[in-house]
């Protein structure tokens, strides 16, 4: 009795794959693979024919122009600017996430009530609109009537255009762009950091190494596949940055926070030249593959994964 | 000595709470003010008022976007899960010809940007007649790369015993999947029920540029066409704009604190947990 009660699942389990063979799978697969190919695989044939093409949204006419939308939105200046801008935005939010996040999961790692609290209120602004924090952080730095410079004048300092200035607008962008997914890098971190196993800083301290040895030779090391993870979320992430700026400064003052995907919107939803929207669109997702790859060939080969000594 | 570095953490850790918790604070205590005690910098605690929110619904129809809001997010939200759901279980326990490529074909979309899709999508819309409606704002939602993939992955980890062990009782695969195999992953679909959810719910580009009407509208573009308006205007009334911000945000902030140990576990990566 017993023994058949074992022999048969395990006969099944060799006639699974069988069970399963036919139309079925592909009927469940259907629904999902249908809607990607439709809204994603789709649009991004059709934004490369786009890219290829005049089209100003009510004319007639969409004749095709080669590579016209691409020579002509290179030399602009309005695209040179948004990719200069862009550069800086990325390169003032990745560092400082890093390091804030690093700190921030090193400083909460264990679970004490306090700590977790901690992390929980850093984690709401990820969860949170980007609207809305952004029209919080608008009042915050409004030069006449914001927190930021009663703050500055209640110590008898003078208040700071925060987002009317073209140098400071967009490193006002930058911390709000930071304190809104901190808490999302400190997840991370702290899932790394749970994962290194205690014995070997126990057994390192043992050995006489002091804190900041331990930290610097070998969190940092074992940290190192959850940091590059991040680092190409967060690159992915703040070249892609919109509703910030679109509410909080449409771009400006003088287009100093005119982000890549900003530009996008406005050529193609408010000047209606889709055909150069789409070769914008193109170039910023040919861009952040390249980029990607480059850093899975240059940091990603040194990072190590374990195991593999 | 140790026990005093313990309590010195836990202080940052309050310290740390208190300074990123601060904009939230702040928000409802701006909302709460009424306008000359606003300009008037008398941040007096006196009780608040709710006189910012109602002419904040005056100002925008803020129940007809937060049912919009809702309708999109719960039915885009259903969607991703069902499709998802089916596929993934497709995935982890079918062996199929072309199997593998069509899962690296869902994985890969992980990799396309919105922005790329947002003309096209935009266009097959309008070829579809469908602009500024609730299909548009919810179709290009029901199926997602990152749900599959990780409902793939928690579906591999459930043992098949279990499974064989309903054939021999003569379920068939539906009834496998939805007795057996969903119950068992409650946690993993809870967490991508919570973050498609808080995902659409925050979206803003694809519903700006999908919707013409302001009956159409979700939360967050009808907020910032709020704002918008005003700052066109020349008078931003402050408090009403946080009044509005802060009808925005409490909703996400509540679901946040009820399932925050759902969601961490869906966005914290396999490789590093």
């Amino acid at each position: 009795m017993r023994a058949v009660a074992v022999a048969q699942p395990l006969s099944l389990a060799r006639s699974l794959p069988r069970l399963g063979a036919g139309l079925t799978p592909w009927l469940h697969v259907a629904p999902a693979l249908l809607c990607l190919g439709v809204f994603v695989y789709w649009p991004v044939v059709w934004s490369l024919w786009l890219s290829f093409h005049r089209w100003d949204f009510l004319a007639a006419s969409r004749p095709f122009v080669g590579l016209a939308n691409y020579r002509d939105l290179l030399a602009s200046d309005e695209f040179r600017n948004a990719l200069e801008r862009t550069f800086l935005f990325v390169l003032a939010t990745v560092p400082a996430r890093l390091l804030a996040a690093l700190f921030l999961a090193q400083l909460l790692l264990e679970a004490t009530p306090q700590r977790r609290f901690a992390r929980a209120v850093l984690f709401a602004p990820y969860a949170t609109g980007g609207v809305a924090v952004a029209l919080v952080w608008s009042w915050i730095f409004n030069a006449d009537v914001g927190l930021a410079n009663a703050l500055l004048r209640s110590f008898d300092a003078n208040g700071l255009p925060w987002l009317t200035s073209t140098d400071l607008a967009i490193v006002s962008v930058a911390i709000v762009a930071i304190w809104k997914s901190l808490g999302y890098d400190v997840v991370v971190f702290t899932a790394g950091l749970t994962a290194i196993p205690r014995e070997i800083h126990e057994a390192a301290a043992l050995d006489g190494a002091g804190r900041f040895a331990r930290f610097r030779h070998m969190t940092v090391p074992l940290l190192m596949p959850t940091t590059f993870f991040l680092l190409c979320v967060m690159v992915i992430d703040s070249f892609q940055t919109f509703t910030l700026v679109a509410v909080m400064t449409r771009g400006g003052p003088a287009w100093s926070t005119d982000l890549l995907v900003h530009l996008l919107y406005r050529t193609s939803f408010v000047y209606f030249e889709i055909g150069r929207g789409a070769a914008l669109a193109i170039l910023l997702f040919g861009g952040l593959l390249l980029f990607t790859w480059i850093q899975f060939r240059t940091i990603g080969r040194r990072v190590h994964y374990g195991g593999d000594r | 000595m140790r026990s005093r570095r313990i309590a010195g953490a836990d202080f940052g850790a309050l310290l740390v709470a208190l300074i990123a918790g601060a904009p939230f604070a702040l928000a409802l205590v701006v909302a709460g003010l009424p306008a000359d005690a606003f300009l008037a910098r008398e941040l007096a605690i006196t009780l608040p008022r709710l006189d910012n929110f109602v002419r904040a619904v005056e100002a925008a129809p803020f129940p007809r976007y937060f049912f919009n809001t809702v309708l999109v997010a719960g039915l885009a939200t259903a969607g991703s899960l069902l499709t998802s759901i089916l596929a993934a279980y497709a995935f982890a326990r079918f062996e199929f010809k072309g199997r593998d490529v069509a899962f690296l074909a869902v994985v890969a979309t992980l990799l396309i940007p919105s922005h790329v899709t947002l003309i096209p999508n935009y266009l097959t819309m309008a070829s579809l007649g469908l602009v500024d409606t609730y299909p548009a704002l919810i179709l290009p939602s029901v199926a997602s790369g990152f749900v599959c993939f990780f409902l793939r992955q928690q579906f591999r980890n459930i043992p098949r015993t279990y499974e064989e062990a309903a054939l021999v009782d003569g379920a068939s695969r539906l009834q496998i999947l939805w007795l057996v195999i969903l119950p068992m992953a409650r946690p993993a679909i809870a967490a991508m029920a919570i973050f498609q959810f808080l995902t659409e719910w925050t979206s803003f580009l694809w519903p700006l540029v999908v919707t013409t009407s302001p009956e159409m509208r979700t939360l967050e573009v009808g907020l910032a066409a709020l704002y918008d308006v005003a700052v066109d205007d020349g008078i931003v009334n402050w408090p009403v704009v946080m009044a509005g911000a802060v009808m925005v945000m409490v909703p996400t902030l509540l679901l946040f604190a009820l399932a925050e140990r759902h969601l961490v576990r869906g966005v914290a990566p396999e490789v590093v947990r």
